[in-house]
Protein backbone atom coordinates (compact mmCIF):
# COMPACT_ATOMS: atom_id res chain seq x y z
CA UNK A 1 0.00 0.00 0.00
CA UNK A 2 2.96 2.38 0.45
CA UNK A 3 4.30 4.17 -2.63
CA UNK A 4 7.74 5.48 -1.63
CA UNK A 5 10.46 5.62 1.03
CA UNK A 6 12.34 8.86 1.66
CA UNK A 7 15.58 8.87 3.67
CA UNK A 8 17.52 11.83 5.06
CA UNK A 9 21.03 11.59 6.44
CA UNK A 10 24.11 13.63 7.25
CA UNK A 11 27.27 13.06 9.30
CA UNK A 12 27.55 9.42 10.35
CA UNK A 13 24.81 8.16 8.05
CA UNK A 14 26.87 6.71 5.20
CA UNK A 15 27.42 3.25 6.75
CA UNK A 16 23.79 3.09 7.82
CA UNK A 17 22.54 3.91 4.30
CA UNK A 18 24.96 1.41 2.78
CA UNK A 19 23.76 -1.32 5.14
CA UNK A 20 20.11 -0.57 4.35
CA UNK A 21 20.69 -0.51 0.59
CA UNK A 22 22.67 -3.77 0.69
CA UNK A 23 19.86 -5.52 2.60
CA UNK A 24 16.94 -4.70 0.32
CA UNK A 25 15.68 -7.38 -2.04
CA UNK A 26 16.48 -6.80 -5.73
CA UNK A 27 12.75 -6.47 -6.41
CA UNK A 28 12.08 -3.97 -3.60
CA UNK A 29 8.60 -2.69 -4.42
CA UNK A 30 9.08 1.04 -3.76
CA UNK A 31 11.33 3.86 -4.95
CA UNK A 32 13.88 5.05 -2.37
CA UNK A 33 14.46 8.82 -2.34
CA UNK A 34 17.77 9.80 -0.77
CA UNK A 35 18.49 13.31 0.44
CA UNK A 36 21.97 13.22 1.95
CA UNK A 37 24.30 16.06 2.80
CA UNK A 38 27.40 15.98 0.64
CA UNK A 39 30.22 18.20 -0.59
CA UNK A 40 28.93 20.82 -3.00
CA UNK A 41 31.80 20.85 -5.43
CA UNK A 42 32.40 17.08 -5.60
CA UNK A 43 30.10 15.81 -8.28
CA UNK A 44 31.28 12.26 -8.80
CA UNK A 45 32.09 9.37 -6.50
CA UNK A 46 29.17 9.39 -4.08
CA UNK A 47 26.61 7.58 -6.18
CA UNK A 48 29.32 5.10 -7.20
CA UNK A 49 30.20 4.46 -3.55
CA UNK A 50 26.55 3.81 -2.67
CA UNK A 51 26.08 1.60 -5.72
CA UNK A 52 28.89 -0.80 -4.84
CA UNK A 53 26.87 -2.57 -2.17
CA UNK A 54 23.33 -1.61 -3.09
CA UNK A 55 21.07 -4.36 -4.40
CA UNK A 56 18.87 -1.82 -6.21
CA UNK A 57 20.20 0.59 -8.86
CA UNK A 58 21.03 4.06 -7.49
CA UNK A 59 20.97 7.09 -9.79
CA UNK A 60 21.45 10.82 -9.49
CA UNK A 61 18.30 11.71 -11.36
CA UNK A 62 17.86 14.07 -14.24
CA UNK A 63 15.43 16.92 -13.82
CA UNK A 64 11.83 15.71 -14.51
CA UNK A 65 12.91 12.05 -14.39
CA UNK A 66 10.05 9.65 -13.80
CA UNK A 67 10.22 7.90 -10.41
CA UNK A 68 10.11 4.12 -10.68
CA UNK A 69 9.80 1.43 -8.01
CA UNK A 70 12.87 -0.59 -7.05
CA UNK A 71 15.29 2.27 -7.71
CA UNK A 72 17.20 4.69 -5.51
CA UNK A 73 17.27 8.41 -6.35
CA UNK A 74 20.12 10.36 -4.79
CA UNK A 75 19.87 14.17 -4.66
CA UNK A 76 22.77 15.40 -6.90
CA UNK A 77 25.51 17.64 -5.49
CA UNK A 78 24.55 21.31 -5.14
CA UNK A 79 20.88 20.76 -6.10
CA UNK A 80 17.71 20.52 -4.05
CA UNK A 81 15.59 17.51 -5.00
CA UNK A 82 11.82 17.99 -5.07
CA UNK A 83 9.11 15.44 -5.77
CA UNK A 84 6.43 16.84 -8.05
CA UNK A 85 2.75 15.87 -7.70
CA UNK A 86 3.03 13.88 -10.95
CA UNK A 87 5.73 11.70 -9.30
CA UNK A 88 8.63 13.14 -11.17
CA UNK A 89 11.87 14.52 -9.78
CA UNK A 90 12.37 18.28 -10.01
CA UNK A 91 15.81 19.73 -9.31
CA UNK A 92 16.47 23.22 -8.05
CA UNK A 93 19.45 25.50 -7.43
CA UNK A 94 17.46 27.84 -5.19
CA UNK A 95 19.14 29.23 -2.08
CA UNK A 96 20.31 26.75 0.57
CA UNK A 97 17.84 26.05 3.38
CA UNK A 98 19.50 26.17 6.82
CA UNK A 99 22.84 26.19 4.96
CA UNK A 100 22.11 22.99 3.03
CA UNK A 101 21.61 22.23 -0.63
CA UNK A 102 20.33 19.53 -1.00
CA UNK A 103 17.92 20.27 1.84
CA UNK A 104 16.44 17.20 3.52
CA UNK A 105 13.47 19.31 4.66
CA UNK A 106 12.56 20.20 1.07
CA UNK A 107 12.76 16.63 -0.22
CA UNK A 108 10.62 15.36 2.68
CA UNK A 109 8.09 18.18 2.44
CA UNK A 110 7.57 17.82 -1.32
CA UNK A 111 7.52 14.02 -1.12
CA UNK A 112 4.81 14.33 1.55
CA UNK A 113 2.75 16.53 -0.78
CA UNK A 114 3.12 14.03 -3.60
CA UNK A 115 2.62 10.75 -1.70
CA UNK A 116 0.49 11.88 1.30
CA UNK A 117 -0.18 8.87 3.58
CA UNK A 118 1.57 6.46 1.21
CA UNK A 119 5.04 7.61 2.26
CA UNK A 120 7.58 6.28 4.74
CA UNK A 121 10.19 8.78 5.97
CA UNK A 122 13.40 7.88 7.79
CA UNK A 123 15.80 10.33 9.48
CA UNK A 124 19.30 9.05 10.21
CA UNK A 125 22.43 10.26 11.98
CA UNK A 126 23.52 13.87 11.45
CA UNK A 127 25.06 16.91 13.11
CA UNK A 128 22.37 19.51 12.33
CA UNK A 129 18.61 20.02 12.41
CA UNK A 130 17.80 19.53 8.74
CA UNK A 131 14.97 17.05 8.17
CA UNK A 132 13.09 17.75 11.40
CA UNK A 133 10.62 20.13 9.75
CA UNK A 134 10.25 17.87 6.72
CA UNK A 135 9.51 14.83 8.90
CA UNK A 136 6.86 16.85 10.71
CA UNK A 137 5.18 17.72 7.40
CA UNK A 138 5.36 14.06 6.37
CA UNK A 139 3.68 12.98 9.58
CA UNK A 140 1.00 15.66 9.22
CA UNK A 141 0.24 14.36 5.72
CA UNK A 142 -0.37 10.91 7.17
CA UNK A 143 2.98 9.27 6.36
CA UNK A 144 4.95 6.92 8.59
CA UNK A 145 7.72 8.76 10.50
CA UNK A 146 10.76 6.74 11.51
CA UNK A 147 13.87 7.99 13.28
CA UNK A 148 17.10 6.08 13.81
CA UNK A 149 17.65 5.42 17.53
CA UNK A 150 19.80 8.38 18.69
CA UNK A 151 21.75 6.01 20.98
CA UNK A 152 22.96 4.19 17.89
CA UNK A 153 23.75 7.33 15.84
CA UNK A 154 27.35 8.47 15.39
CA UNK A 155 25.97 12.01 15.74
CA UNK A 156 22.55 12.34 17.35
CA UNK A 157 21.69 16.05 16.79
CA UNK A 158 19.57 15.44 13.71
CA UNK A 159 17.52 12.56 15.10
CA UNK A 160 16.99 14.35 18.41
CA UNK A 161 15.82 17.48 16.60
CA UNK A 162 13.30 15.36 14.67
CA UNK A 163 12.06 13.67 17.85
CA UNK A 164 11.60 17.03 19.52
CA UNK A 165 9.37 18.32 16.71
CA UNK A 166 7.33 15.21 15.91
CA UNK A 167 5.75 12.29 17.71
CA UNK A 168 7.18 9.64 15.44
CA UNK A 169 5.81 6.19 14.68
CA UNK A 170 9.02 4.29 15.32
CA UNK A 171 12.46 4.78 16.83
CA UNK A 172 14.47 1.99 15.25
CA UNK A 173 17.99 0.64 15.18
CA UNK A 174 19.51 0.09 11.72
CA UNK A 175 18.58 -3.61 11.88
CA UNK A 176 15.00 -2.79 12.83
CA UNK A 177 14.76 -0.32 9.94
CA UNK A 178 15.89 -3.09 7.61
CA UNK A 179 13.42 -5.60 9.09
CA UNK A 180 10.64 -3.04 8.68
CA UNK A 181 11.50 -2.38 5.02
CA UNK A 182 11.77 -6.10 4.25
CA UNK A 183 8.17 -6.61 5.36
CA UNK A 184 6.81 -4.07 2.85
CA UNK A 185 4.83 -5.47 -0.03
CA UNK B 1 10.72 29.88 11.01
CA UNK B 2 7.92 31.90 9.48
CA UNK B 3 6.20 29.83 6.81
CA UNK B 4 3.14 30.16 4.63
CA UNK B 5 1.76 27.36 2.51
CA UNK B 6 -0.02 27.99 -0.71
CA UNK B 7 -2.77 25.61 -1.81
CA UNK B 8 -3.30 24.38 -5.36
CA UNK B 9 -6.46 26.46 -5.85
CA UNK B 10 -4.64 29.60 -4.66
CA UNK B 11 -1.80 28.84 -7.05
CA UNK B 12 -4.25 28.53 -9.95
CA UNK B 13 -5.89 31.83 -9.01
CA UNK B 14 -2.53 33.55 -8.97
CA UNK B 15 -1.62 32.13 -12.38
CA UNK B 16 -4.97 33.34 -13.73
CA UNK B 17 -4.45 36.85 -12.33
CA UNK B 18 -0.99 37.11 -13.91
CA UNK B 19 -2.47 35.97 -17.22
CA UNK B 20 -5.41 38.42 -17.03
CA UNK B 21 -3.49 41.48 -15.86
CA UNK B 22 -0.08 41.07 -17.51
CA UNK B 23 -0.72 38.50 -20.24
CA UNK B 24 2.10 36.34 -18.83
CA UNK B 25 1.41 32.62 -18.79
CA UNK B 26 3.09 30.81 -15.87
CA UNK B 27 1.09 27.60 -15.96
CA UNK B 28 4.02 25.69 -17.46
CA UNK B 29 6.46 26.58 -14.71
CA UNK B 30 7.41 23.62 -12.48
CA UNK B 31 4.65 23.60 -9.87
CA UNK B 32 6.62 23.01 -6.67
CA UNK B 33 9.13 25.70 -7.60
CA UNK B 34 6.46 28.23 -8.58
CA UNK B 35 4.54 27.70 -5.33
CA UNK B 36 7.69 28.05 -3.23
CA UNK B 37 8.69 31.33 -4.87
CA UNK B 38 5.27 32.84 -4.24
CA UNK B 39 5.25 31.58 -0.65
CA UNK B 40 8.63 33.26 -0.20
CA UNK B 41 7.36 36.59 -1.58
CA UNK B 42 4.22 36.44 0.54
CA UNK B 43 6.30 36.03 3.69
CA UNK B 44 9.03 38.55 2.82
CA UNK B 45 6.46 41.23 1.90
CA UNK B 46 4.11 40.53 4.83
CA UNK B 47 1.22 39.86 2.46
CA UNK B 48 -0.46 37.30 4.74
CA UNK B 49 -1.98 35.09 2.07
CA UNK B 50 -2.70 34.46 -1.62
CA UNK B 51 -5.41 37.15 -1.71
CA UNK B 52 -2.95 39.70 -0.36
CA UNK B 53 -0.49 38.72 -3.08
CA UNK B 54 -3.16 38.93 -5.81
CA UNK B 55 -4.35 42.38 -4.67
CA UNK B 56 -0.82 43.79 -4.66
CA UNK B 57 0.39 42.30 -7.91
CA UNK B 58 -2.78 43.20 -9.81
CA UNK B 59 -2.34 46.89 -9.00
CA UNK B 60 1.42 47.46 -8.72
CA UNK B 61 3.57 47.09 -11.83
CA UNK B 62 6.73 47.58 -9.73
CA UNK B 63 5.77 44.63 -7.60
CA UNK B 64 5.26 42.53 -10.72
CA UNK B 65 8.91 43.30 -11.59
CA UNK B 66 9.99 42.18 -8.11
CA UNK B 67 8.06 38.96 -8.69
CA UNK B 68 9.74 38.37 -12.08
CA UNK B 69 13.16 38.81 -10.49
CA UNK B 70 12.21 36.30 -7.81
CA UNK B 71 11.37 33.76 -10.52
CA UNK B 72 14.80 34.17 -12.13
CA UNK B 73 16.74 32.15 -9.58
CA UNK B 74 20.23 33.44 -8.84
CA UNK B 75 23.04 31.24 -10.11
CA UNK B 76 24.61 29.60 -7.10
CA UNK B 77 28.06 30.98 -7.85
CA UNK B 78 30.52 32.04 -10.55
CA UNK B 79 32.19 29.08 -12.34
CA UNK B 80 29.70 26.55 -10.95
CA UNK B 81 31.06 23.13 -12.01
CA UNK B 82 34.70 24.18 -12.58
CA UNK B 83 35.35 21.12 -14.77
CA UNK B 84 33.03 22.57 -17.43
CA UNK B 85 34.74 25.97 -17.34
CA UNK B 86 38.16 24.31 -17.49
CA UNK B 87 37.04 22.44 -20.59
CA UNK B 88 35.75 25.66 -22.16
CA UNK B 89 39.03 27.44 -21.39
CA UNK B 90 41.38 24.69 -22.48
CA UNK B 91 39.54 23.11 -25.40
CA UNK B 92 36.18 24.33 -26.57
CA UNK B 93 36.62 28.13 -26.65
CA UNK B 94 40.00 28.05 -28.43
CA UNK B 95 38.74 25.45 -30.91
CA UNK B 96 35.43 26.99 -31.85
CA UNK B 97 36.10 30.73 -31.52
CA UNK B 98 39.52 31.21 -33.13
CA UNK B 99 39.14 32.12 -36.78
CA UNK B 100 35.36 32.30 -36.56
CA UNK B 101 33.76 35.58 -37.51
CA UNK B 102 30.95 37.14 -35.45
CA UNK B 103 30.89 34.45 -32.79
CA UNK B 104 27.66 34.95 -30.85
CA UNK B 105 27.18 33.47 -27.38
CA UNK B 106 23.67 33.71 -25.94
CA UNK B 107 22.61 33.49 -22.29
CA UNK B 108 18.81 33.15 -22.56
CA UNK B 109 18.22 33.82 -18.84
CA UNK B 110 21.07 35.78 -17.35
CA UNK B 111 19.51 36.03 -13.84
CA UNK B 112 22.31 37.03 -11.44
CA UNK B 113 24.93 37.22 -14.19
CA UNK B 114 27.36 34.62 -12.81
CA UNK B 115 27.40 32.57 -16.01
CA UNK B 116 27.89 35.68 -18.17
CA UNK B 117 30.82 36.90 -16.07
CA UNK B 118 32.33 33.41 -15.87
CA UNK B 119 32.42 33.23 -19.66
CA UNK B 120 33.64 36.83 -20.03
CA UNK B 121 36.51 36.28 -17.58
CA UNK B 122 37.68 33.15 -19.40
CA UNK B 123 37.42 34.89 -22.78
CA UNK B 124 39.37 37.83 -21.37
CA UNK B 125 42.14 35.54 -20.10
CA UNK B 126 42.25 33.82 -23.51
CA UNK B 127 42.35 37.20 -25.24
CA UNK B 128 39.23 36.25 -27.19
CA UNK B 129 36.71 38.60 -25.62
CA UNK B 130 36.95 41.08 -28.51
CA UNK B 131 36.16 38.30 -31.00
CA UNK B 132 32.77 37.40 -29.53
CA UNK B 133 29.38 39.00 -29.23
CA UNK B 134 27.86 38.20 -25.84
CA UNK B 135 24.07 38.39 -25.72
CA UNK B 136 22.27 38.26 -22.38
CA UNK B 137 18.52 38.17 -22.02
CA UNK B 138 16.17 37.91 -19.07
CA UNK B 139 12.48 38.17 -18.32
CA UNK B 140 13.53 40.37 -15.38
CA UNK B 141 14.31 44.03 -16.08
CA UNK B 142 15.70 44.30 -12.53
CA UNK B 143 18.17 41.48 -13.14
CA UNK B 144 19.31 43.10 -16.40
CA UNK B 145 19.93 46.41 -14.60
CA UNK B 146 21.77 44.67 -11.78
CA UNK B 147 23.95 42.66 -14.18
CA UNK B 148 24.79 45.75 -16.24
CA UNK B 149 26.11 47.38 -13.06
CA UNK B 150 28.06 44.22 -12.20
CA UNK B 151 26.52 43.98 -8.73
CA UNK B 152 26.83 40.63 -6.99
CA UNK B 153 26.38 39.17 -3.54
CA UNK B 154 29.67 39.29 -1.56
CA UNK B 155 28.61 36.06 0.20
CA UNK B 156 29.58 34.28 -3.01
CA UNK B 157 33.18 35.54 -2.98
CA UNK B 158 34.65 32.60 -1.09
CA UNK B 159 33.22 29.92 -3.38
CA UNK B 160 33.85 32.04 -6.51
CA UNK B 161 37.54 32.47 -5.60
CA UNK B 162 37.91 28.75 -4.84
CA UNK B 163 36.31 27.86 -8.19
CA UNK B 164 38.64 30.24 -10.03
CA UNK B 165 41.65 28.45 -8.56
CA UNK B 166 40.30 25.13 -9.83
CA UNK B 167 40.40 26.55 -13.36
CA UNK B 168 43.36 28.92 -13.47
CA UNK B 169 46.82 28.43 -12.06
CA UNK B 170 47.72 32.07 -12.66
CA UNK B 171 46.15 35.33 -11.55
CA UNK B 172 43.34 35.89 -9.07
CA UNK B 173 39.65 36.43 -9.39
CA UNK B 174 40.20 39.69 -7.49
CA UNK B 175 41.65 41.04 -10.75
CA UNK B 176 38.02 41.21 -11.92
CA UNK B 177 35.99 42.52 -8.98
CA UNK B 178 36.09 44.93 -6.09
CA UNK B 179 34.24 45.09 -2.81
CA UNK B 180 32.66 48.34 -1.68
CA UNK B 181 30.91 48.24 1.67
CA UNK B 182 28.35 45.45 1.67
CA UNK B 183 28.33 45.18 -2.12
CA UNK B 184 30.65 43.55 -4.60
CA UNK B 185 31.08 44.69 -8.20
CA UNK B 186 32.41 42.95 -11.27
CA UNK B 187 34.63 44.93 -13.61
CA UNK B 188 31.97 45.99 -16.11
CA UNK B 189 34.50 46.50 -18.90
CA UNK B 190 34.13 42.70 -19.27
CA UNK B 191 30.59 43.25 -20.56
CA UNK B 192 30.95 46.62 -22.29
CA UNK B 193 30.05 45.05 -25.64
CA UNK B 194 27.37 42.71 -24.29
CA UNK B 195 23.94 43.13 -25.80
CA UNK B 196 21.06 42.92 -23.31
CA UNK B 197 17.52 41.92 -24.28
CA UNK B 198 14.47 42.16 -22.05
CA UNK B 199 12.45 39.08 -22.91
CA UNK B 200 8.75 38.66 -22.63
CA UNK B 201 7.70 35.27 -21.44
CA UNK B 202 7.34 33.71 -24.87
CA UNK B 203 10.81 34.78 -26.02
CA UNK B 204 9.57 35.86 -29.44
CA UNK B 205 12.54 38.23 -29.83
CA UNK B 206 15.41 35.77 -29.75
CA UNK B 207 18.83 36.20 -31.41
CA UNK B 208 19.63 34.34 -34.62
CA UNK B 209 22.93 32.95 -35.93
CA UNK B 210 24.12 32.01 -32.44
CA UNK B 211 27.10 29.66 -32.15
CA UNK B 212 26.90 28.83 -28.44
CA UNK B 213 24.02 28.89 -25.96
CA UNK B 214 24.69 28.65 -22.23
CA UNK B 215 21.43 27.87 -20.47
CA UNK B 216 22.32 25.91 -17.35
CA UNK B 217 19.92 25.16 -14.53
CA UNK B 218 17.15 27.47 -15.70
CA UNK B 219 14.92 25.07 -17.61
CA UNK B 220 14.64 23.02 -14.40
CA UNK B 221 12.06 25.61 -13.34
CA UNK B 222 9.81 24.73 -16.28
CA UNK B 223 7.62 21.72 -16.84
CA UNK B 224 8.27 19.46 -19.82
CA UNK B 225 5.94 21.38 -22.13
CA UNK B 226 7.78 24.65 -21.58
CA UNK B 227 11.19 22.93 -21.66
CA UNK B 228 10.44 21.56 -25.10
CA UNK B 229 9.21 24.96 -26.31
CA UNK B 230 12.46 26.60 -25.15
CA UNK B 231 14.63 23.92 -26.71
CA UNK B 232 12.87 24.60 -30.04
CA UNK B 233 13.61 28.33 -29.68
CA UNK B 234 17.25 27.58 -28.92
CA UNK B 235 17.40 25.17 -31.85
CA UNK B 236 16.15 27.94 -34.13
CA UNK B 237 18.60 30.48 -32.71
CA UNK B 238 21.64 28.21 -33.23
CA UNK B 239 23.59 27.83 -36.45
CA UNK B 240 23.97 24.20 -37.63
CA UNK B 241 26.87 22.74 -35.64
CA UNK B 242 26.34 25.31 -32.86
CA UNK B 243 26.78 24.22 -29.23
CA UNK B 244 24.18 24.14 -26.47
CA UNK B 245 25.22 23.66 -22.84
CA UNK B 246 22.75 22.81 -20.06
CA UNK B 247 23.13 21.85 -16.39
CA UNK B 248 24.70 18.58 -15.25
CA UNK B 249 21.48 16.91 -14.35
CA UNK B 250 19.44 18.21 -17.22
CA UNK B 251 18.71 16.38 -20.43
CA UNK B 252 17.32 17.24 -23.83
CA UNK B 253 14.60 14.68 -24.03
CA UNK B 254 11.58 14.92 -26.30
CA UNK B 255 10.23 12.55 -28.90
CA UNK B 256 12.50 13.53 -31.81
CA UNK B 257 15.33 15.28 -29.93
CA UNK B 258 17.92 12.90 -31.39
CA UNK B 259 17.10 14.25 -34.82
CA UNK B 260 17.93 17.79 -33.67
CA UNK B 261 20.92 17.44 -31.33
CA UNK B 262 23.96 15.23 -30.69
CA UNK B 263 25.23 14.85 -27.13
CA UNK B 264 28.95 15.52 -27.54
CA UNK B 265 30.00 15.57 -23.86
CA UNK B 266 27.86 13.66 -21.38
CA UNK B 267 29.74 14.69 -18.21
CA UNK B 268 29.28 18.39 -18.94
CA UNK B 269 25.94 18.16 -20.80
CA UNK B 270 27.22 19.71 -24.05
CA UNK B 271 25.03 19.24 -27.12
CA UNK B 272 25.58 20.17 -30.72
CA UNK B 273 22.89 21.12 -33.22
CA UNK B 274 22.96 18.64 -36.09
CA UNK B 275 23.99 19.87 -39.52
CA UNK B 276 20.57 18.61 -40.79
Amino acid sequence: MYKAVVIGGSAGSFQVITKILSSLPKNFPLPVLLSLHRLKHVRSGFVEALSIKSTIPIVEPYDKENIKPGRGYLAPANYHMYIELNKRIALSTEEPVNHYRPSIDLTFETAAQAYRDKLIGIILSGANRDGAYGLKKLKQAGGVAIVQDPNECQVKTMTEASLKLTTVDHIFSTDQIIQYLLKLK
Amino acid sequence: MNRYELGIVDTRNIIKTLQDVYNYDFKNYALTFFKRRIEKIIVSNNLKDADGFIRKIATEKDFFEVFLQELCVENTETFRDPSLWRLLKEELFPQIIKGSSSFKIWFPEVSSGDELFSAAIILNRLNLLKDVQLIASSISELDIEKTKKGIFDPKKIEVNDANYKRIFSEGNLTDFYKVDGDKAYWDTSLIENTKFIKQNIIFDDYPKGVKLVLFRNQMIYYNQILQERFIKIIYNSLVPGGHFIIGNNEKIDYWNSEKDFTLVNKDESIYKKKLS
